[in-house]
């Protein structure tokens, strides 16, 4: 059988948070060997987070830790100690692959620096992934995952008509600069693995914000320096474009009515016709009010209304279920809960459960794509604090039984 | 030097954002991209603006010049099957194929794995879908708002706990496709050092529905952990985390570690509210946020913006302005690190576009060229690369294949 893709691949992750955890989380599921570097007296942000398993405090309990360190490998080091710092460069020398999400400068305060690192380990590949990068008159600023929405432009172009910025309701920067220096570290590989050279990566979170704003930038320049307009869930090429009340809605469950949505995204005037025909007004597919685009747009409210007389006396299922059949784009707004249930990710074997020591199964989502040729995937659960301060101090690095005391009595591990 | 993926063939088909976007990240750093085109037509993106003056032409949108720099265009009608044969003919010596085309039309049209493979047995084929190529959703039609609601990301923005009748609210422009093209590209690289590796490619199934399910944070795992719905409507899980409105505009607040709280309580002169006990740990003062926002707002209305942002970033608080596209444009820091660069197209003129996603020491990210007009580069690989005679060239065009 094949082994993983990144099998023997060994990353000394000094990330911490979300956003260096989620790059290290894509090289874990194609089996690199990710060695989480942990120190008990700060503990990563996400141990502290809610939700804890059944709502019971602790720093192996928490859901956010748990789902963005599978496959991880924890080892515990006292950063502040010259003992502590001298493991972690010999852990880092022992990788081929150390990542960080610190601040500029901050590796290099910890010893660790790449020119430091390169000096015994040529090939070694280095990433940082800070908030604003390693230069510019701003290198100093730390920007966390969501703050990087308002920061990046993507508030100013996200908002109701008429209304406020907004945010995108989840720190959209973290995950998005993760997965683009997961990207990077696998281009310097490849690199590495055609010509032996390793190098150091520079990533700033707010550069990869912008450039999922790209078509504001430009649209910007295009339109002669004027501010695009926020637009709701509307589209400047699509109508009808919007997020629909439902019947869920009319019922209350503890007193509250369900907030329950349907998306709808019709993207022709043939998908507008079947529309047309699937709530029961086929007239309007030819109506010269609403049979093109153009027409569309210009009755956008009053179509809007039309729909939601519609779809707000059924069900959201029911709604995607009769336009889904008739062949319009259209879909709950997914919760968590409908996520959790949901029939098509289950059958895809999107979920894993594996036994953690602490929280015993909990579903964890695993990697978006199916390789069917080299193995990849979860092997094991999130670690829980220092899990494997022994097995890397002895198998990875070589440290004899005696010297683990010493400076475990040395406060080097904690 | 060259980038680290000089000498790599990609062969693309693709719309809108996805399929492009894993295929631009390789283009622009070094490898050869023939990105295959509907004859007349082309790429969906082409017919989305923005447009210069907003007057619509398909060699202007600034998505679709964004989404396909470094790339040599091509045009082919793979709903024929003569079309399908030209496009084996590509992937035959392509290390990968990146596309986008949908389940049902891959079926219509014939386009495999199975069929590529036994042609190439090096070639990676990555598979960028809306739900996946299996499973009961995999035939259904989607949009870039029905995948990222489906996902789970749309419940949980926009309105508040006081406007719950106002609808949840999608992100701006293409954050689905964006995010299925990146989780797609760093797969194909994964694949990539297997083909390296064992001399095999193989076959990449990737759902941008599952994409946006990987990213829900906290969210998602509030089900398994405590059995609770996380909702827009909802507290949040630690506070100061929002946009507050200052002298002169809004600044985003942003204190999760405690140290940063601290440093804002120092900032604001230590007012005696904040020795409260309602406000006394992270707990507390996330709880009775509601009493925390007003005193805080009393203070950030003698604030301006700019002032605060870098007096709270001197004390390590991450607070943030809220961008505009002339913000970024004109920031210093963006043009000291070299961020946009200026690309010259032939029809839609010079313009800033963002530049590099990160700066690598050896291998650099480039661009060669702007994105290829419709059919720009049909000759160069049909003729030069393929060698198809002119006269087989005019065939295939009279035959709407090309």
């Amino acid at each position: 059988m094949a082994a993983p893709p990144l099998a023997g691949i060994r990353v000394a992750d000094f990330t911490w948070v979300w956003a260096g955890p989620y790059c290290t989380l894509q090289l874990g599921y194609m089996g690199a060997e990710v060695i989480r570097v942990e120190t008990r007296t700060r503990l990563c942000v996400t141990r502290h987070m809610t939700p804890m398993a059944d709502g019971k405090a602790g720093p192996n309990r928490s859901g956010y830790f748990n789902q963005y360190n599978q496959n991880k490998k924890s080892i515990s080091i006292n950063l502040r100690s010259a003992e502590g710092r001298a493991v972690a460069k010999r852990l880092a020398l022992a990788s081929d692959v150390v990542t960080n999400n610190f601040a500029a400068g901050v590796m290099d305060r910890l010893g660790l620096g790449y020119e430091e690192l390169r000096k015994s380990k040529p090939d070694i590949i280095m990433i940082t992934m800070s908030g604003f990068g390693e230069t510019g008159p701003l290198r100093e600023y730390v920007a966390y995952g969501p703050a990087q929405v308002p920061l990046s432009g993507l508030s100013a172009l996200t908002g109701y008509k008429g209304g406020p910025p907004l945010h995108v309701g989840f720190s959209y920067g973290d995950p998005n600069g993760g997965v683009h220096g997961a990207f990077a570290v696998l281009a310097a590989l490849y690199h590495r693995a055609r010509t032996g050279e390793g190098q150091y990566i520079d990533l700033s979170q707010w550069e990869t914000s912008v450039a999922m704003v790209a078509e504001g930038v430009l649209e910007y320049q295009m339109m002669g320096e004027q501010e695009p307009e926020r637009m709701g869930n509307r589209d400047h090429w699509n109508a009808p474009h919007g997020v629909f009340r439902t019947k869920d809605m009319a019922e209350k469950v503890a007193g509250r009515s369900i907030d329950m949505w349907v998306s709808i995204a019709v993207a022709s005037d043939d998908q507008f016709r079947r529309l047309a025909a699937a709530i029961g007004r086929p007239g309007m597919g030819s109506d010269p009010r609403y049979a093109t685009f153009a027409a569309r747009k210009q009755n956008e409210d009053e179509l809007e209304a039309i729909i939601t007389d519609w779809t707000s006396t059924r069900y959201a299922r029911e709604v995607e279920e009769i336009l889904q059949d008739a062949g319009v784009p259209a879909a709950i707004v997914s919760t968590n809960k409908d996520l959790f249930e949901d029939p098509h990710l289950n059958h895809r074997g999107f979920f894993v459960e594996l036994e953690h020591p602490e929280v015993g199964v909990r579903k964890h989502t695993g990697p978006p794509w199916r390789m069917d040729r080299t193995p990849n995937g979860v092997q094991r659960a999130a670690p829980v604090l220092g899990q494997d301060t022994d097995d890397v101090m002895t198998r990875v690095l070589g440290y004899t039984a005696e010297e683990l005391a010493k400076l475990r009595e040395a406060g080097a591990l904690n | 030097m060259s980038g680290p993926f000089a000498n790599l063939k990609v062969v693309e088909v693709g719309e809108l954002a996805s399929a492009p976007y894993a295929s631009k990240l390789l283009a622009d750093l070094g490898a050869d991209v023939v990105k295959v085109e509907r004859p007349g037509v082309g790429d969906r993106a082409r017919r989305r603006g923005p447009y210069p003056k907003n007057e619509p032409h398909p060699e202007k949108s600034g998505l679709f010049l964004y989404l396909n720099t470094n790339k040599l265009g091509v045009t082919l009608d793979i709903f024929k099957p003569e079309g399908m044969e030209l496009l084996e003919r590509l992937v035959a010596d392509a290390d990968v194929l990146v596309h986008n085309v949908s389940p049902p039309d891959m079926d219509r049209v014939g386009l495999s794995f199975e069929r590529f493979r036994k042609h190439n047995p090096r070639l990676v084929m990555t598979s960028i879908t809306p739900y996946g190529l299996t499973g009961p959703y995999r035939d259904r039609l989607a949009e870039e708002l029905t995948i990222w609601s489906q996902g789970g990301l749309t419940y949980l923005n926009g309105a508040g706990p006081d406007t719950r009748e106002i609808p949840p609210l999608k992100a701006f422009g293409q954050q689905a496709g964006y995010q299925g093209g990146i989780h797609g590209a760093v797969a194909t690289v994964g694949a990539m050092m297997a083909q390296l590796r064992d001399g095999e490619g193989q076959h990449l199934d990737v759902s941008v529905y599952e994409v946006c399910a990987s990213q829900l944070e906290l969210t998602y795992v509030y089900w398994p952990y405590g059995q609770r719905v996380a909702s827009r409507l909802g507290a949040k899980p630690v506070q100061p985390l929002e946009a507050l409105e200052c002298k002169d505009g809004i600044i985003f607040l942003c204190c999760i570690e405690d140290h940063q709280w601290k440093a804002f309580v120092e900032l604001m002169g230590h007012p005696a509210w904040t020795d409260e006990e309602l406000f006394k740990n992270r707990g507390r003062r996330t709880a009775n946020w509601d009493a925390g926002r007003l005193f805080v707002q009393e203070w950030l209305n003698e604030q301006t913006v700019q002032d605060l942002y870098h007096k709270a970033q001197a004390k390590r608080i991450p607070f943030a302005p809220v961008s505009t596209m002339g913000d970024l444009l004109s920031s210093d820091h963006l043009k000291a690190r070299g961020f946009f660069v200026e690309i010259a197209h032939p029809q839609a003129g010079a313009l800033k576009y963002p530049g590099p996603l990160f700066q690598m020491s050896r291998t650099p990210w480039e661009i060669r060229r702007p994105a290829p007009t419709l059919g720009q580069h049909n000759r160069e690989v049909y003729v030069e690369r393929l060698k198809l005679s002119d006269a087989e060239l005019t065939q295939l065009k009279q035959k709407g294949v090309i």
